[in-house]
């Protein structure tokens, strides 16, 4: 009996067959704590969870040359421009559930996709070196003006986080405006863009720069200790700011989801998504990643504010995150043409 | 010239075409449009990324030379203190993948890394981030890339240099030659077929490079292949870009192959093989090659392998996370299928090209095998591109559900693995089989030896220690390989590899460590096994 078990399950390995009642994810947000949460999904549900995770692009190349055989059902992915990019494809099925539309803001979600954690691209300071009335009312518009000069490091253009912050700032103040604003802010970068946002923010900390643009994340996995004693110190030396707080808000950005306009398993995959816009879920996802929530009415915020972040600043819920996409090609462009590395 | 069709020509046909089918599928992206990246691209950084991929490859280059051939020179003809040990420990670079070793390099030097912890323990808070040197950016890609490749020039020349027999050398003395010129005019161009294989996968593996280039930030050609496929959306130009890499390969290759002219390297096996006398080194003379030595094995090996053990003892809890023997079990059946499939149809593409002689199929085989210097994951597209066409357009295939059965099963996976890892099957058969003299064969057919028998009884025994030694450097390429494994694998299957790159993208590079490091000891503890072999000492 074992034999012939065995052999079953060589030969579903070898061909990639799998069983009924499951959902199939390609994912490429890898958390490990994701997969933790999936587990709890299985246990409360019975319903198993299979995973592909990998780079983003080719995940979705995979799926578009699978077609109709694929056997994925939903796509996670970790920047708005991505998912909404895969959407235009017409790659999505419209699945949001009451549930799902009630749960999480309009801003963040369309009728193929939603968020399910959000994050803060934020400023962080040196204590030392940066005034306090150099950082007041400081906008992302801002950090063109001369007086950065030398003091600024961000990383590459490459980064699918600067171009979604790009392609805000393109969605606000045009084409034109957002292209001069590239030239002059990357005349103030005080090193040449490399590393991490984790790397930026360091940078803050040696003295390297002043300021670094960064996600939320990195600073609170820094000090948090998870990184060792000397970068929880280092993080100590630099300080988060959201910009932009006087007018439309801070650029957010989302992981989210989608089905799959091929899936097999809609039920199952939109009990999946409702599952991970529970508050057990979503705190789960907090805890782990240091990540926002996405759902509505959240309240275990104690985390959050323990690593100096903010609860009550003003998100930019104006721009639609689904401009992302559209204007990301853009973005790049701007950033290469204004000689951003 | 006949040209004898037979079933060893069209085996040998089959197998290269179907390495080729990449290349292909990318050339044929100069059929379609492309998006206004093209343009943008050529009006900005094209020539950067140019400049920055050969600044890299030439760095490559360099290192790998002077530290494979000198290496390999110093075991090979000299006796000094741990020389025997060098011998193999050289060879567990190989066991250290580029990214695990950028994710080193980058961690101990950062700001606020690993040195700087270290030298804050040893002198307290006086140390400075900016006292500590930043090898990143160019500097870094190169270290990193060189010292974790370089073994492919080592292996090869010192197994070349170890064949040098003494009468070479004892000529150089003849002729009046000092040590110095009898090493460059004689020794050193004899090793010239080994010296070329091993730097032409050096060269493959630099330009196909993105694990290291991205880490360090370095932008080169393949940072434009990601630019063009991921936020222009245009695939056709990523295409078109891998295709210049490969005609600039290629170019390399024909110069190479052209510059050789028709200088034949076989050695006569065995008649008037006089075992070399190794020179031995006294005094500061051996503490000086000891200390090259020592270097060089620090730098490959033990350096990434301490910066992987600080972290897993400083957060052991990701250690005992990992799921070891699914891990274990997942590698170990990749690498079984792989091997068993590259090497067989390795042998019968190289005997096929032997004994057709066809100028055709060398060509068509060199044609193929440049595909090596393809990004991995460009690879893997062009190959699911091509099952999804087959698919869609032959109508025999729309019977039959192939796409499940090519794509996200192990079966697929190990076919594009096939594809990527054939030139190194290919090259490492071949090379043994260069030094194996046609007049060897022709004794055999006189004799009344068939083909098979030839190959068996004749071929094989010769072969056996290229044989192995290809053998080890595809279970470790296989071992280590990520952007197909990470594309192309089935639900829920993950390796070593990819487990370590999933904390890796996560920013958790101590989480990272654990499988790195095991990682690392699995192809160590292969490496260790078959040390005599890849040494051709038995």
């Amino acid at each position: 009996m074992k034999f012939v078990l065995a052999i079953i399950t060589t030969i579903s390995l070898l061909t990639g067959h799998l069983n009924a009642n499951e959902v199939n994810i390609f994912s490429s947000r890898h958390y490990d704590s994701d997969i933790q949460l999936y587990e709890k999904f299985t246990n409360q549900t019975g319903i198993k969870v299979n995973i592909i995770s990998g780079e983003d692009a080719a995940l979705q190349k995979r799926i578009i040359e699978e077609g109709a055989d694929s056997k994925a059902d939903i796509y996670i992915t970790s920047d708005a421009g991505r998912l909404g990019l895969f959407d235009s494809k017409g790659m999505f099925q419209n699945s949001m559930s009451s549930i799902i539309k009630d749960k999480v803001p309009v801003n963040y979600r369309s009728e193929n996709w939603t968020g399910i954690s959000k994050r803060a691209r934020i400023i962080f300071y040196s204590i030392d070196r940066v005034k306090n009335h150099e950082i007041e009312n400081l906008n992302y518009e801002d950090l063109s003006n001369l007086k950065w000069k030398n003091r600024i490091v961000i990383r590459q253009s490459n980064s699918i986080y600067n171009q979604s912050l790009l392609a805000s700032l393109i969605s606000n103040n045009g084409i034109v405006n957002t292209e001069n604003w590239a030239k002059e802010f990357v005349k103030n970068f005080s090193r040449s863009p490399k590393g991490n946002d984790r790397a930026q923010i360091l940078a803050v900390a040696s003295g390297e720069a002043d300021i670094a643009i960064a996600n939320t994340y990195y600073y609170a996995l820094m000090l948090s200790g998870q990184k060792g004693k000397d970068q929880q110190e280092a993080a100590q030396k630099v300080l988060p700011f959201y910009p932009n707080q006087n007018n439309r808000g801070t650029h957010m950005n989302i992981s989210g989801a989608g089905i799959l306009k091929t899936s097999k398993n809609k039920l199952n995959a939109i009990k999946f998504l409702e599952f991970l816009l529970s508050k057990e879920s979503q705190e789960h996802i907090v805890k782990n990643t240091y990540e926002y929530p996405i759902i509505k009415d959240f309240d275990s915020y104690e985390l959050i504010s323990k690593m100096n972040l903010e609860i009550d600043f003003k998100e930019d819920l104006l721009t639609p995150v689904s401009d992302f996409a559209k204007y990301q090609p853009d973005a790049l462009r701007i950033m290469l043409q204004a000689g951003w590395k | 010239m006949i040209i004898r069709f037979n079933i060893w020509y069209l085996s040998s046909f089959l197998i290269s075409l179907t390495v080729a089918v990449p290349v292909l599928m990318i050339f044929s992206s100069f059929f379609e449009n492309t998006s206004e990246y093209s343009l943008i691209l050529k009006d900005t950084f094209l020539l950067d990324y140019i400049i920055n991929s050969l600044t890299l490859l030439i760095g490559v280059l360099i290192l790998t030379s002077i530290i494979g051939i000198g290496c390999a020179y110093l075991v090979s003809f000299y006796d000094f203190f741990g020389a025997k040990f060098f011998k193999w420990a050289l060879i567990l670079s190989f066991a250290v993948p580029a990214y695990i070793y950028s994710y080193s390099l980058s961690a101990f030097f950062e700001n606020y890394g690993t040195a700087y912890s270290l030298l804050k323990s040893i002198s307290g808070d006086a140390v400075l981030n900016s006292s500590i040197p930043k090898l990143d950016g160019m500097i870094g890609a190169t270290i990193a890339i060189s010292f974790s490749i370089f073994g492919y020039v080592y292996v090869l020349t010192r197994t070349s240099f170890h064949y040098q027999s003494q009468n070479l050398i004892d000529l150089g003395k003849n002729l009046g030659f000092s040590k110095k010129k009898t090493f460059l005019k004689i020794i050193l161009p004899s090793a010239r077929p080994s010296i070329v294989a091993g730097l032409s996968l050096v060269a493959m593996e630099t330009l196909s490079d993105f694990g290291s280039v991205s880490f360090f930030g370095v932008s080169t050609l393949t940072t434009g292949i990601y630019n063009a496929w991921i936020t222009f959306d245009d695939l056709t130009l990523a295409n078109r870009l891998s295709f210049y890499l490969l005609i600039f390969i290629f170019l390399l290759f024909t110069i190479e192959n052209f510059s050789r002219k028709k200088a034949q390297y076989h050695s006569l096996p065995k008649s008037g093989f006089k075992t070399k006398t190794k020179i031995k080194l006294a005094g500061y003379k051996s503490s000086l090659a000891f200390t090259v030595c020592f270097l060089v094995f620090f730098i490959s090996f033990l350096f990434p392998v301490f910066q992987m053990s600080y972290w897993t003892f400083l957060f052991p809890k990701h250690f005992f996370d990992l799921n070891l023997i699914k891990l274990l079990g997942n590698t170990l059946l990749l690498v079984l299928l792989s091997c068993c499939l590259l090497i067989s149809l390795g042998f019968i593409s190289n005997y096929g090209n032997r004994i057709t002689k066809s100028k055709f199929l060398q060509g068509l085989t060199t044609f193929s095998i440049s595909g090596y210097a393809m990004p991995g994951v460009i690879l893997a597209v062009a190959y699911i591109s091509f099952i999804s066409f087959l698919d869609e357009n032959i109508y025999f295939f729309k019977n039959y559900n192939i796409k499940s059965f090519f794509i996200g099963s192990i079966f697929g996976l190990v076919i594009v693995y096939f594809v990527r890892f054939y030139s190194l099957a290919n090259n490492g058969i071949r090379s043994g089989y260069l030094k194996i003299n046609y007049s060897i064969d022709e004794s055999a057919y006189l004799l009344g030896y068939s083909k098979i028998k030839t190959f068996k009884n004749i071929h094989l025994p010769f072969l056996k220690n290229s044989v192995f030694l290809v053998i080890i450097l595809l279970l470790i390429e296989i071992i280590k390989e990520l952007p197909i494994t990470l594309i192309m694998r089935p639900f829920n299957f993950d390796t070593f590899a990819t487990t370590a790159y999933t904390y890796a993208s996560q920013d958790l590079l101590e989480a990272a460590a654990a499988p790195a490091i095991i990682l690392i000891l699995i192809s160590s503890a292969f490496i260790l096994i078959t040390s005599k072999f890849i040494l051709n000492e038995k």
